[in-house]
């Protein structure tokens, strides 16, 4: 047995091997493996991985017909995965050098618009071809063997053997005797795991102080501006239009709650309106004001459909009537959108009398306390 | 052959020679997207082009002079009234006057007055074949011209001349910034018709239609007057400057190619999805079918 | 057992002394046997799961170029690219360099396309397979660890395709994450909390894409990462399961050696799904961002939705009714939370815990390897279709806008078919699915019992016309057959059985002879083929399977 050591391609570090050793090196030696051949090998070390080779069926015979016919196939094949992955490769480097350039503007219908699905198809019938070709080469080429292999549950002589190093190492730690160290143990562990995920306490913020959910940038006097700061007059829109407007604070058109919705009803409108209790006079004369923050899920409104008086929310289908004080009338928005109340100051221009009296936006858990 | 008359090009909308004449007065240098229409445009089809522009400036010439030279007091007399109004008047009680009425005055329950609408709301109406309307529905559906370019002047030269309003633009309806134009669509526009116009669906079976026929006019004259359901911009809120920018973002937009390959009609993650199952794995299902089969 | 220098099995050549080199070291060569000996079963739907894995390769390639191109920050910047609708834009810093990389990289955007098709795929393949997993089966013990990881792995590509899909910064993305915003709103007692520990205060803040990018591109992938490689790691250990077929048990697995068969099949297919996925990326425009604008809270556009996977969530929310819930003390259960993060939540739960929910049901704790065609387990089949309708129902009320517009119908109507459809298509889908199952089932036994048809009709001399049935077993008195179904599919047509010629074989065309064939069948019938391995060979088209025969141990 100590000839192992000098043995070629031992794998083994130990010099004596124990009797424990056991193991295939002990099965065969090695002049007895030089004596098999190279498929009986294959199938020797198969059956050690418990996988028997029934039967195989070896592929067309060399030389034949049909074997010709599969090579010209697969080649073919690979060939033109060579030659459209060339092809891609050339329009890449090529455009802008000797093919006209890639990059694309909006007036270009030609080079630079097929730049990336010249890419595309040349790469992708490459990639495609590379695929098909080793498919092919298996189906046709390879030899086609049924193998089997032998699944085992797990051993019973596994499982008693580990449990017992297991338990036999946690027996002899006393952990089960020693009470103290065990409480000990339980109150560091909770003590560092509170450590290790105390950073986390960064992230949390108060979101209650100063009200951030319920109060926008609308305040009373503030004016009512378009997307480019220009103030609005009640001559400016005409009746059955629309304005998104914003407050007159720096930034405004870029606060995600502000955005509010100027309309001027049209007359058949103003002769049904019915604006919601206690806010009669938030309108000014045809004018109102609503929100442009779905009270749903804080999408932007603003599909107005101005002979029905319906703004549709393009997210979820809520549909607000605005001759209703903007009551959610369709669909899954529960409250109504709030209204701006407004009026004009001196110098003609539409002006916020205060801001929005409830949260704007959608629901929270405690929208109604605050 | 002499450059048309800017409103006779206006008039008749997309077919007329504005591409030749923004190619004369407004070389490429502003307009990259101007540059590459004119281009795209065969000379065949600007000789064409070129004629009908004349023609419509002809109409327009009695249009105007009928338009501009009698008062509107006395609108609804017929003493004043020129040849195309006649004609206007003529069409109207053939095929109008059922549901908007004797006098533009409107018919309870069919249709509204047409009184105040404007050329502008009849240019709309007829020329993207809305109004004679077939039936009545949650809306006008869009369908072929029923009118010819000549008949509609003659319809907008009768209405304008009896019950006034916005009137049509005269110029180039490109001539605007395509950035701020861009902007101004998603925020007034795009709710509705989508980010570039493709359309979308509104309550009820009604719809915002799809851009993508609409000529420069038509989305002119249907933010001036709000045909429908859609909101009415008038000149105060969106300055014609703007209108212009608009227009010009939404027809320089909707003439540019799709870079990325297949537009699939930039719907985007509906369409998106749909081809990803319908394209994608139904090719790769395919292609381990194929792998799996023994031969 | 004295050695010399010529000792046999001394590597003469230089690949076989590195070898040697290789393995003194590392000592690879007994675990790279047992690899390269491994048996992998042969049937397509086995190939399912792969497509999702080579899509996950696909998107860290991908990804991983993106990245030297994308600036995570919502820092102002004006435009000043290529793209002319949006130059002298305001934007921020994110969408400025989407822009620059599909305008101004070259084959950035075909990058971009490659990286959001091979994520649709992703979580496309990943459905797929899970519902081959379900309606077969493979959940059951000892598989049911799998099943979690699974499921986990589901969601964690949503996870990793809703933070992909905002990072862009767009009008379309920005949407998607205000209503993410209001879904986390939403959540009662808690939520406002939440909603500022993740967007570090009020929406939109500076902080969101910031944190979604490392999401996106290190926590979310590197989780992923792990828990594929476990879900192998358990697929190894545990091996395939297996459809039931002649020669094929419990105890083993039927199929081709990973070397070089099984090695070459996968390979050419992480090529074809790479080969799929580049194409779409090159030929079909995916999300276009430019012309979706930049992010403004106060614009909007028609038919903004989430992408495919996550279209069933917007579907619910779409359909739920407005019901908040107002309890004392004027608190608000806003009727958002109940279609997000309850429905989400349950059909998650329901998902990963339907293993063991099962189990409960039937009782049936033992082990299986092999599979159950979808027809013998009805109740399962069943269940599972209807779930699947539920969702689908969901899912396309998700862009019920888009059909809404695209096929004329009212918006209204499309919200009350989903909000109908939604309650009372899966209970028909259950009962319509588990007819069929029963219907196949019989047929399989009637087979069995009185042989195939043959389409042969038989006038008897007393007028009666009888169809002749081919028996598939030796028969009794009364010409039934006694042959017990195994699980297998059975034969329906007299080829499959060489009553008739069997089916030419070829994919495409045909690649035999006719003749030939029939030779061939006329050698077999005078019993000189080898019927035992003929039998093993059976290839994964069900139509190919599964000989009337039983199991054999």
């Amino acid at each position: 047995m100590s000839t192992r050591e000098s043995a070629p391609g031992s794998t083994g570090g130990a010099d004596v091997p124990g009797p424990l050793h056991g193991g295939p090196d002990d099965d065969y030696t090695p002049e007895q493996l030089a004596a098999l051949t190279r498929e009986e090998l294959d199938l020797l070390g198969a059956r050690y991985d418990s996988v028997q080779v029934l039967h195989v069926d070896p592929g067309p015979e060399p030389g034949s017909a049909v074997e010709k016919q599969a090579v010209r196939q697969v080649a073919l094949t690979f060939a033109l995965a060579g030659l459209t992955a060339f092809a891609a490769f050339v329009v890449y480097v090529g455009s802008g050098w000797f093919l006209p350039d890639w990059q694309w503007d909006i007036t270009d219908s030609g080079w630079s618009a097929l730049f990336t699905p010249l890419i595309g198809a040349l790469g992708g019938l490459a990639l495609t071809l590379v695929g098909v070709g080793l498919v092919l080469y298996t189906k046709k080429l390879l030899p086609h063997e049924t193998a089997v292999q032998d699944k085992h549950d797990g051993s019973h002589f596994d499982r008693v053997t580990t449990g017992a190093t297991l338990v036999g190492g946690l027996h002899n730690s006393g952990l089960a005797r020693r009470k103290l160290i065990t409480r000990s143990l339980v109150f560091m562990g909770s003590g560092i795991g509170l450590m290790l995920v105390m950073p986390l306490g960064g992230l949390i913020r108060n979101p209650n102080t100063g009200d951030p959910l319920g109060t926008t940038s609308w305040a009373e006097g503030v004016r009512l501006v378009r997307d480019d700061g220009s103030p609005i007059r009640p001559g400016d829109q005409v009746p059955g239009s629309l304005e998104t407007v914003f407050p007159a604070v720096p930034g405004g058109n870029r606060q995600a709650d502000a955005a509010t919705m100027l309309i001027r009803l049209r007359p058949e409108q103003l002769s049904v309106e019915r604006p919601r209790n206690g806010q009669e006079d938030f309108g000014y004369g045809d004018y109102v004001a609503y929100s442009k923050i779905c009270t749903h899920a804080g999408c932007p409104v603003s599909l107005y459909e101005q002979e029905t008086s319906r703004i549709l929310c393009p997210c979820h289908q809520s549909q607000f009537d605005v001759t209703q004080g903007a009551k959610a009338v369709f669909g899954p928005a529960t409250r109504p959108l709030p209204q701006l109340p407004i009026t004009v100051d001196d110098e003609g221009f539409f002006v916020a009398r205060s801001d929005y009296i409830e949260a704007v936006g959608p629901t929270y858990w405690n929208r109604e306390r605050i | 052959m002499s450059t048309p008359d800017p409103q006779s090009d206006a008039l008749t909308g997309e077919d007329t020679p504005r591409g030749l004449r923004r190619w004369s007065r407004r070389p490429t240098a502003g307009s990259p997207a101007a540059a590459a229409r004119v281009r795209r445009r065969s000379k065949q089809r600007r000789r064409v082009a070129n004629v009908a522009g004349l023609m419509a400036a002809l109409v327009l010439t009695g249009t105007l002079y009928s338009a501009l030279a009698p008062s509107q007091a006395t609108a609804q007399t017929n003493t004043t009234e020129s040849s195309a109004e006649a004609a206007g008047r003529e069409l109207y009680e053939r095929s109008c006057i059922t549901c908007h009425g004797e006098n533009l005055e409107g018919v309870p329950t069919r249709g509204p007055s047409l009184i105040g609408v404007g050329e502008a709301a009849v240019y709309f109406q007829v020329h993207t074949g809305r109004m004679p309307l077939v039936r009545q529905e949650a809306q006008a559906p869009d369908k072929p011209a029923i009118f010819s370019d000549e008949e509609i002047d003659q319809l907008m030269a009768y209405v304008q001349a009896n019950g006034g309003g916005p009137t049509l633009p005269s110029g180039d309806l490109r001539d605007g910034d395509l950035a701020e134009g861009g902007e101004l669509f998603r925020l007034n526009c795009a709710s509705c018709h989508n980010f570039v116009g493709e359309g979308g669906a509104l309550s009820s079976g009604k719809r915002a239609p799809s851009l993508d026929d609409a000529n420069d006019l038509e989305i002119y004259t249907a933010m001036l007057s709000g045909p429908e359901n859609m909101p009415v911009f008038g000149d105060n809120q969106l300055t014609p400057e703007e209108k212009r920018s608009i227009i010009n973002y939404v027809q320089t937009v909707k003439g540019q190619a799709d870079p990325g390959g297949a537009g699939v009609g930039r719907l985007g993650p509906a369409a998106e999805g749909l081809v990803i199952w319908v394209v994608g794995v139904a090719a790769l299902m395919f292609g381990i079918f194929w792998m799996g089969s023994k031969a | 057992m004295a050695r010399t220098a010529t000792a046999p099995g001394v590597p003469t050549t230089a690949l076989g002394k590195a070898a040697l080199e290789v393995d003194d070291r590392l000592i690879v060569a007994g675990p790279l046997r047992r690899t390269l000996n491994k048996v992998f079963p042969d049937h397509w739907s086995f190939l399912l799961g792969e497509i999702a894995l080579y899509a996950f390769v696909i998107l860290l390639l991908s990804g991983t170029y993106l990245t030297f191109f994308y600036d995570a920050s919502l820092r102002e910047v004006v435009y000043e690219g290529t793209y002319a609708p949006l130059r002298g834009l305001e934007m921020s810093a994110a969408y400025d360099s989407a822009l620059n990389l599909s305008f101004d990289v070259r084959g950035g955007l075909f990058m971009r396309q490659v990286h959001h098709w091979a994520a649709l795929l992703f979580v496309a393949a990943i459905v797929v397979h899970l519902l081959r997993i379900f309606f077969t089966g493979a959940f059951r013990r000892p598989r049911e660890t799998n099943w979690l990881i699974g499921v986990g792995l589901l969601l964690l590509a949503l996870g990793e395709g809703f933070t992909g899909y905002s990072l862009p910064d767009d009008l379309l993305s920005g949407t998607g994450l205000r209503i993410a915003s209001a879904i986390i709103l939403s959540i009662p007692v808690v939520g406002t909390w939440v909603h500022w520990a993740v967007f570090n205060g009020d929406y939109v803040g500076e902080y969101i894409i910031g944190r979604f990018y490392i999401a996106h591109v290190l926590i979310i992938p590197a989780i992923l990462l792990g828990l594929i490689a476990v879900h192998l790691l358990i697929l190894v250990k545990q091996k395939h399961t297996q459809f039931p077929g002649p020669g094929r048990t419990e105890h083993n697995v039927v199929g081709n050696r990973l070397f070089p068969a099984f090695a070459a099949k996968a390979s050419g297919l992480f090529f074809i799904v790479f080969g799929v996925v580049a194409a779409l990326g090159g030929l079909v425009q995916i999300n276009p961002v430019w012309l979706w604008g930049p992010y403004n809270p106060a614009q909007v556009s028609a038919a903004s939705q989430p992408d495919w996977y996550i279209m069933f969530l917007d579907g619910s929310t779409r359909l739920f009714p407005a019901w908040d819930i107002n309890l004392p003390g004027d608190y608000t259960i806003p009727a958002l939370f109940w279609p997000t993060v309850v429905i989400a939540g349950l059909i998650f739960t329901v998902l990963a815990l339907y293993p063991m929910i099962e189990r409960k049901l039937t009782r049936d704790t033992a082990s299986h390897h092999l599979l159950q065609r979808p027809r013998d387990v009805p109740v399962r089949t069943s269940l599972g279709v209807m779930a699947l309708t539920f969702y689908v129902v969901l899912m396309l009320s998700g862009a019920n806008d888009v059909i809404a517009e695209r096929f004329d119908i009212s918006l209204n109507a499309m919200t009350w078919a989903g909000r109908i459809g939604v309650l009372i298509l899966p209970p028909i889908a259950y009962v319509m699915t588990y007819r069929i199952c029963l219907g196949l089932q019989k047929h399989d036994r009637e087979v069995l019992e009185h042989g195939l048809e043959t389409g042969v009709i038989r006038r008897l001399p007393h007028g009666e016309f009888i169809e002749v049935h081919q028996p598939l077993g030796p028969v009794d008195e009364h010409g039934h057959s006694q042959l017990a179904y195994g699980g297998a599919p059975v034969p329906k047509r007299m080829n499959q059985v060489g009553g008739a010629r069997r089916a030419i074989r070829g994919f495409f065309k045909p690649i035999e002879e006719p003749a030939q064939v029939e030779l061939e069948q006329r050698r077999d019938e005078h019993g000189l083929a080898a019927a035992e391995s003929r039998e093993l060979t059976t290839s994964g088209r069900p139509s190919d399977g599964g000989r009337p025969q039983e199991p054999r141990d």
